[in-house]
């Protein structure tokens, strides 16, 4: 059935077809909706979820470990700060290989406060064992989360479903809602491969000398690797049951283009107008976007794009003395394979700024005039500031 | 095709995590442990000053949960008279009390006061039942405090008590001596219903002679003495013979035979009998003045009775000392010398002269005469030394080549003399007798510091009688051991009184009721220093879970095979009942 909805009660219609048991989360803008919308679910009665109040996310995230072990299915949603706050248990979540689902919604870091969109605090947990995926609309929000339950029970890595601010958990779009014989179809009832026992008791997550440390650490790696291969096996059911699929990357126009955008999150939709536009005017342009951020899907990148002359990497995030972090990852994805294309790193749209299509253009232009980079990394629509101190 | 199959072997996705079935049984964190924790009780400075040694930390925690009738039960088992001493009892406890370096004391007499009105308004009887009988007969001479003390202690523990009482009625001072305005008659005559219900005969205007006191020696095995001081000292001063004596004046006053009183009556001494005989003047009309050599913080009387009786208006002359009296028509002269300082004593009293050749006369209806009084007869004097006789706290006893034994108690021997020092003495004396009785003289001295309170004096009745689960540490909670982080500030309950022209016009009781929330909300300020109250801190903060509450009753203990020896549950302990040791290994 569809509906017109928030991104952020796409998320939540998806928790509450995934019957997911328990729900522990902490307030923070802009994901305060998501969980208004669960903890209304859950008092009403149209979700049989346990919703646990805490007092912080780190005690969130701690909540759901202990459920995720008891062996039931749980799901948080966090942003910024609070994500920030979780991290130390975001490794232990992944490392204690419990399949515990979270919505993240892209929000930048103070200080300076500002609650608009930016990828950094998703992507500076990129190193914790967490499988993320960036979506691009409210229908793709919906469908991955649903996606997430059953990657994350099937490999034992938590998932983290990433959704920018306000552009997609604040705007209301169409929205296909499953039926709910459709979701039970693609996503059965979670079956753990191991939970805590009372009667069979024993100790999780124990001391683990240098012996069997590094193995625990390949066995995750190993995990990370199969999901690559995994999450197309789950579109395909999805697709088969639902009618859609994503792919963990999509190559638009890509065949004969010389120049390529690659893209993640809301701003792809920006740019698949913007070719569009350059297409008519026989620009070879096309779009690489990537959805699936970790495991980092290395082969299908190199598959898509070894052909083509300069790629042009749109950042909304960056890593202070070094660059925007999806142009690290795709550089480092084609360093080793012969005559790859000359990486452009894009900085833009940090803090919610408007990444518009002339902004998307003006890249285009300045890739296609440049043989090489002038800079790794090119800050676009920067103001000229004076270097006082007080701004606002 | 199965719902949800995917044509993936989800079951091969390899989990390699840490996860383990061993006991970790051999390695309990109680092993690591160098200090250990350990539950032990102490004495709250209250109760080591009560000359009582009334239990007073667990009397007000008891209150706190509305168990008026354990903790009536409480106060009984250490002072016969709740109700007397709620009212005429100088508190020293009070003056200790550790809350009173956080913010005021504790009202602890107003709350044993409340406690033993209750009891009375819901016919409570004491709660223990008599000790197997002995063949043992008690003689008590007087029924004063220190003598219905001596009976009510002796009959609990199993001996026949006579109580041998020169007046119509019993109570001595209590009757007699103290102004109903603070100790209304009909309280005295309940609490002393209550000796009787136990057993005691108390036969009434039946003075002890010395002949008479042969004839006792014959006939009993033990006497207690609590006769008390009934005569004043002689002041030595010409004319002495017109001044009427302070304690038949009061005794004149509780008779109902009130003088005619319309002028300034010179009232001359500095004691408690001073403040009572004027603040009975003032009552009667009269016009009292009290004439005292030194200065008004030497009065050997208790502040807070000085500090009522000036506020009733009772004028204080400091620095004179009576000289003469003369018969002056209807009216007597009364000549004073004026004293001067000249310096302090080692108690930083006055020490004083007379100033010569300044002298002052006043003219005035009556002259009483309030100082230091003294035993009657010369045979109610303690002896002082000697083999057979032996000095305990509050009383003297004397064993006789017979064996019969005699104990001195109450104002004969005490330095202080107060009803709570002389309600000490007889249950010293009933101690002492029991142990001589039954185990021998030699068992006396070991007896008593079984059941000291602290280190002693006071004694207690209870752990005499080793009904203390566990005893208590004798140390005494200093107000540094008190964590008042717990504790609130909270203003002590203000005593509600009648008006000082209602006081003035009649011998009503000047102090009224307090409700049972009141008292109850008092109670709560009590820091319950050195006893567990149950709080749970020690259960609530211990990090290793391994403070156990017991099913079966109040108590917590320690499971020192998981206890790590941090120390936390005594630092969080409010009222330093816990102890952190170094562990034995």
């Amino acid at each position: 059935m569809k509906r017109v909805l928030e991104g952020s009660q796409a998320v939540a219609e998806a928790v509450r077809l995934a019957k997911v048991q328990v729900v522990s989360a902490y307030p923070i803008t802009p994901q305060t909706h998501i969980v208004e919308y669960i903890s209304e679910y859950c008092a009403t009665g149209k979700m049989e979820a346990k919703f646990l109040r805490v007092e912080s996310e780190h005690s969130a995230m701690a909540v759901l470990i202990g459920a995720a072990t008891a062996g039931v299915r749980t799901f948080t949603s966090t942003s910024s700060q609070g994500l920030a706050l979780m991290h130390e248990l975001l490794h232990w979540a992944a490392g204690a290989r419990l399949p515990v689902v979270m919505a993240e919604v892209n929000r930048a870091l103070a200080p300076a406060w500002n609650v608009w969109t930016d990828q950094t605090d998703s992507l500076s947990q990129r190193d914790t064992g967490w499988i993320q995926l960036y979506c691009e609309d409210s229908q793709e929000v919906l469908d991955t989360t649903l996606q997430a339950f059953r990657i994350a029970e099937s490999v034992n890595l938590p998932v983290m479903v990433v959704l920018d601010a306000f552009y997609l958990s604040h705007t209301y779009e169409s929205v296909d809602i499953p039926d709910q014989e459709e979701v039970d179809q693609f996503l059965p009832s979670f079956h753990p491969k191991f939970q805590m026992d009372a009667k069979n008791p024993c100790a999780f997550n124990q001391l683990a000398p240098p012996g069997v440390y590094m193995e625990m650490r390949y066995n995750m790696h190993s995990a990370m690797e199969q999901t690559l291969n995994y999450f197309g096996k789950v579109e395909d059911e999805f697709n088969r049951v639902l009618g859609r699929r994503y792919g963990a990357v999509e190559a638009v126009q890509c065949e004969d283009a010389e120049i390529i955008f690659i893209t993640s999150g809301t701003v792809t939709s920006t740019c698949r107008y913007v070719i569009e536009k350059l297409r008519k005017q026989e620009e070879k342009v096309g779009l690489l976007k990537i959805k699936m951020f970790r495991p980092f899907p290395v082969d299908a990148i190199r598959r898509l794009i070894s052909s083509v002359k300069k790629a042009a990497v749109i950042d909304r995030n960056f890593s202070f003395g070094a660059s925007g972090i999806f142009a690290q990852e795709v550089r480092a994805s084609l360093c080793n394979i012969p005559q790859h294309p000359v990486v452009f790193g894009y900085v833009v749209g940090l803090g919610g700024r408007d990444i518009t299509p002339e902004v998307l253009e003006d890249i285009y232009w300045h890739t296609k005039k440049n043989e090489i980079p002038e800079q790794e990394n090119q800050w676009i629509g920067l103001r000229e500031v004076d270097h006082e101190i007080e701004s606002c | 095709m199965k719902s949800g199959s995917i044509g993936v072997d989800e079951t091969r996705l390899p989990v390699y995590i840490a996860r383990s079935r061993k006991s970790t049984e051999s390695n309990k964190t109680g092993s690591w442990r160098i200090m250990c924790p350990q539950y032990e009780e102490k004495t709250s400075p209250c109760s080591a000053t009560c000359p009582a040694g009334e239990d007073i930390a667990r009397i007000q925690m008891l209150m706190t949960r509305g168990s008026f009738k354990e903790a009536w039960e409480t106060i009984l088992m250490e002072n016969p008279f709740p109700s007397i001493c709620g009212r005429v009892c100088y508190h020293p406890c009070e003056a200790v009390c550790n809350r009173l370096e956080f913010d005021e004391p504790v009202a602890i007499h107003t709350i044993e006061r409340f406690l033993g009105d209750w009891a009375h308004h819901y016919k409570f009887k004491p709660p223990f039942e008599r000790r197997e009988l002995r063949t043992e007969k008690i003689a008590i001479v007087g029924s004063g405090p220190s003598g219905l003390s001596a009976a009510y202690f002796l009959s609990w523990l199993g001996y026949t008590c006579d109580v041998f009482e020169e007046k119509p009625e019993p109570g001595g001072v209590l009757k007699w001596g103290i102004p109903s305005y603070r100790l209304p008659t009909t309280v005295l005559e309940r609490e002393i219903r209550l000796i009787k219900d136990m057993g005691v005969t108390i036969r009434c205007g039946l003075g002890v002679s010395l002949s008479f006191l042969e004839e006792l020696k014959g006939r009993y095995d033990a006497l207690f003495f609590g006769c008390g001081h009934g005569r004043m000292r002689q002041l030595d001063i010409p004319g002495e013979e017109q001044a009427v004596d302070g304690l038949t004046f009061l005794c004149d006053v509780k008779n109902g035979n009130p003088h005619e009183l319309d002028g300034t009556i010179a009232i001359l001494g500095g004691g408690n009998t001073a403040i009572d005989v004027a603040r009975c003047v003032i009552r009667l009309g009269g016009k009292p003045l009290i004439v005292y050599r030194r200065r008004k913080q030497d009065m050997p009387a208790f502040n807070e009775e000085v500090k009522m009786a000036l506020e009733e208006g009772i004028e204080l002359w400091e620095f004179f000392s009576p000289a003469k009296i003369e018969r002056n028509k209807e009216s007597y002269l009364l000549t004073l010398q004026k004293m001067e300082m000249t310096g302090l004593d080692e108690l930083g009293n006055a020490v004083v002269e007379p100033d010569p050749g300044k002298a002052r006369r006043i003219t005035v209806q009556m002259v009483v005469k309030a100082i230091d009084a003294d035993a009657v007869e010369s045979w109610q004097k303690p002896p002082r030394n000697g083999g057979n006789v032996i000095h305990l706290s509050n009383c003297v006893m004397s064993i006789e080549p017979s064996g019969l034994a005699q104990v001195f108690g109450g104002d004969l021997v005490a330095e202080i003399k107060s009803v709570v020092h002389a309600l000490a003495s007889g249950k010293h004396a009933a101690i002492a007798l029991d142990l001589l009785f039954k185990k021998g003289r030699d068992a006396i001295a070991a007896g008593f510091q079984k059941c000291a309170v602290g280190k002693g004096p006071p004694f207690s009745m209870k752990a005499y009688l080793n009904e203390e689960e566990g005893l208590r540490s004798p140390s005494i909670v200093k107000f540094e051991s008190i964590n008042t982080d717990y504790f609130k500030i909270s203003p002590r309950i203000i005593q509600p009184r009648l008006l000082r022209e209602e006081r003035i016009r009649s011998f009503s009781e000047i102090d009224l009721k307090i409700s049972a929330g009141l008292s109850i909300n008092e109670s709560k300020r009590c820091f319950n220093c050195g006893i567990c109250n149950q709080c749970d801190n020690c259960y609530i903060f211990c990090p290793e879970i391994a403070v156990v509450r017991d099913a079966s009753s109040k108590e917590r203990h320690i499971d020192y095979d998981y206890c790590k020896g941090c120390g936390i549950c005594v630092v969080e302990c409010p009222r330093n009942a816990m102890v952190l040791k170094e562990e034995q290994s």
